[in-house]
């Protein structure tokens, strides 16, 4: 693929900037509110929290030459001086919500304002037995035993700055989880809802679904902003799912076109279960997204679908690190991205088969339509195979409007930018309909055909 | 209804057609054969503003409108139509969607109002019929996974839903078994009437025996060399193309 440009590089000023702006925020947040009191019963966490603290002091900032950060230029981030508010935003009511809903989405909602949990906006309604929806810092006071051996566990092993930035700063976050055998029919509606402050600031959720053995839910995350707030959120999201559980889990992205965005998403699958995770960026000025799947039992199957839609100053970066440690598992990674106008993507998946995971089944793909001579995208598939007996595949493609195509509609009678607009959402349509409700399926296609409607032609 | 007057065209530094005429009135249907190579295909494109043509010199106009001064969607909204010698498939776009967002396109053009999902609906249930087409294939993606019959009746079908002034039709029958030539011949006769002008483009005289033309042109090097009525057609099947190209040679 196409090189990194040398602006995404991180000069060495940069880097230490970076030091200075992250040990700021490590030392400042390590006494915040949860967990601070090492003699109580979520005592552990606060242990888990200084040790983030001091390892993000210790750790070495990544630099253009870094693996995972080559394509990724953390300059504009820190050029924000984001910093750290612990106040929580109360002035919202249901109305505030109204435009960032999904019309006709029928579904257990939780609303989570500047990463805290909002009680007075969420709409749980009736849960069914075995299910437990709530705030992270409620939950470490009420019942921290029921987060011992979740929480930090999952991000731990494979941690990067940014996780480990959070774990030592966490405050607040949305907390899922469910029995053995317990069944969420309606999907759960995450609304992580972000709003404008007077100085830019920083907010780092961390949330943790844990499904049992032979538990389903549905989970749609959504990250939205209220008007174009400028500001950052650094969220670790931890995902266990027990043998034979089964989780649907919709992310979609569409914060202001000011926000800078982190997600690192922790996946640990145990025998016999099933994640199916799509994955739509299309909002944010600056968003990375890790997904980090690890194998605890055989047989367990992993689908991780994604649409992004980068246009003018827009960098969406999608980081996949899928590793097969066990033999029998299998994993597909399936995403399309639209570039346009100067936008940015990078791609950069990771299949790991180690040599007792023999049996693998691993698929990767990364496929990509650019509208304009400006937009670049840095793809890196890559498949590191140590076992065997493994059926691995993987492939990229970056391409334009078919000329044909797009005579093909206009001939019809179809302006050129509707015909433009069909075919991109022609080549999303797949990964769009992967979503399993109907509502957030015209949603999303709705919120591409906007973006794509207002993009320029070259 | 169509008037091209000395139509020169290129393809890069290469002149396919060199200076061709041809007139068309209302109702008629004209066929225009000939060689492979001749230009015939070309003649098709030049006219519904595909890219890749270099237009010379000459003029092509629809009811009195100037075509070359158009983009395609304007040549189409004026009532144009070309069916496809290879209908380009269109993977993800919906059959039915393509179809609302055409029809709308043209009538909104024409002052028209939308139609509504009723009345939409009601009218491609009517024209599929015509067609021998399932209504299951309205909910696939444009022409993505079709067999050629299919696709080439796909092509009918949205002609039948367009109603254009002028229908060009580019080989349509190439690819076609005797069945499938007769279910798109049937639906392309019941879109005759005294409105709609036809140019049926083929390189075989079968065609012609079930869309029976009102003229027939032989194209070759670019240049009508013989216009003549439907015995044109029969003569061409029974000597080859060879007899009158070189005899135009010579």
């Amino acid at each position: 693929m196409s090189a990194a440009t040398n602006s995404s590089r991180q000069p060495a000023e940069a880097a230490e900037a970076f030091a200075g702006w992250l040990h700021h925020l490590g030392e400042t947040v390590a006494p915040a509110s949860i967990g601070a009191d090492a003699d109580s019963a979520s005592g552990w966490i606060a242990a888990e929290r200084q040790q983030a603290a001091e390892r993000v002091r210790a750790q070495r900032v990544p630099t253009g030459k870094s693996e995972g950060w080559r394509y990724t230029g953390l300059r504009s981030l820190i050029d924000q001086g984001f910093v750290q508010i612990d106040e929580p935003l109360t002035a919202l009511t249901p109305d505030d919500l109204e435009e960032v809903l999904v019309p006709g989405l029928d579904a257990h909602r939780a609303v989570l304002v500047n990463g805290r949990y909002s009680a007075s906006l969420s709409d749980l309604g009736a849960l069914p037995s075995g299910v437990r929806v709530g705030s992270l810092s409620g939950m470490l006071e009420s019942d921290p035993d029921a987060l011992r051996g979740l929480l930090t566990r999952l991000a731990d092993e494979a941690s990067h700055l940014f996780a480990t930035l959070n774990t030592a700063a966490m405050q607040d976050g949305l907390v899922l989880l469910l029995e053995r055998g317990a069944l969420l029919e309606r999907p759960i509606e995450i609304i992580h809802l972000s709003v404008g402050m007077e100085e830019p600031r920083v907010a780092q959720p961390r949330h943790l679904i844990s499904l049992g053995d032979g538990a389903r839910a549905q989970v749609i995350e959504r990250y939205v902003s209220l008007g174009d707030a400028l500001y950052c959120t650094n969220s670790v999201l931890e995902i266990a799912l027990g043998r034979d559980a089964l989780l649907k889990h919709a992310r979609v992205q569409q914060e202001s076109a000011n926000a800078f965005h982190i997600t690192s998403l922790y996946l640990s699958q145990d025998a016999n279960s099933r994640y199916a995770g799509v994955n739509i960026g299309l909002g944010g000025i600056w968003a990375r997204t890790d997904l980090v799947t690890r194998f605890s039992g055989e047989h367990a199957d992993c689908d991780l679908r994604g649409l992004y839609l980068a246009g003018d100053k827009q960098l969406i970066d999608y980081h996949m690190d899928v590793r097969h440690g066990l033999p029998n598992c299998s994993s597909r990674e399936r995403f399309k991205g639209i570039l346009y106008g100067k936008g940015r993507a990078v791609f950069d998946g990771l299949v790991h088969v180690a040599r007792d995971a023999q049996k693998t089944d691993a698929a990767m793909s990364n496929r990509n339509l650019i509208l304009s001579a400006n937009a670049e995208v840095d793809t890196k598939p890559q498949l590191e195979i140590y076992a065997d007996d493994v059926k691995c595949s993987h492939g990229t493609t970056v391409g334009q409007i078919e000329p044909e195509a797009l005579f093909y509609l206009r001939s019809r009678g179809i302006s050129a930018s509707l015909a433009r607009r069909m075919l991109c959402l022609g080549f999303a349509g797949e990964i769009i309909d992967a979503l399993d409700s109907e509502a957030l399926r015209d949603y999303v296609t709705e919120q591409v055909g906007e973006r794509l409607e207002r993009a320029p032609l070259d | 209804m169509l008037s091209v007057k000395g139509l020169k065209a290129n393809v890069g530094d290469k002149e396919i057609l060199r200076g061709l005429d041809l007139e068309v009135a209302p109702g008629e249907v004209h066929a225009i054969m000939g060689p492979n190579g001749s230009g015939k295909s070309t003649f098709a494109h030049v006219l519904s503003g595909r890219e890749g043509y270099e237009v010379t010199a000459g003029s092509a106009k629809l009811d009195g409108t100037d075509l070359f001064e158009l983009e395609p969607e304007e040549r189409a909204r004026l009532g144009l139509f070309l069916a496809f010698q290879y209908p380009v498939e269109l993977p993800g776009v919906n059959n039915m969607y393509f179809l609302k967002a055409a029809l709308n396109a043209i009538r909104k053009s024409r002052g028209e109002d939308e139609l509504d999902a009723v009345s939409f609906m009601r009218l491609m249930k009517e024209k599929l019929k015509v067609l021998h087409l399932d209504d299951s294939l309205l909910k696939r993606p444009v022409n993505f996974g079709f067999s050629g019959g299919e696709k080439k009746r796909n092509e009918i079908f949205q002609m039948a839903m367009l109603e254009p002034k002028l229908a060009i039709l580019d080989e349509t029958d190439s690819g076609l078994d005797i069945d499938a030539l007769r279910i798109v011949a049937d639906g392309v006769n019941a879109l005759r009437s005294p409105e709609r002008s036809m140019i049926v483009v083929t390189h075989y005289q079968r065609l012609l025996d079930y869309i029976e033309p009102d003229r027939v042109h032989v194209l070759a090097k670019g240049q009508m060399i013989r216009s003549g009525g439907k015995e044109l057609a029969l003569e061409l099947e029974e000597k080859g193309y060879g007899w009158i190209v070189d005899g135009e040679a010579a």
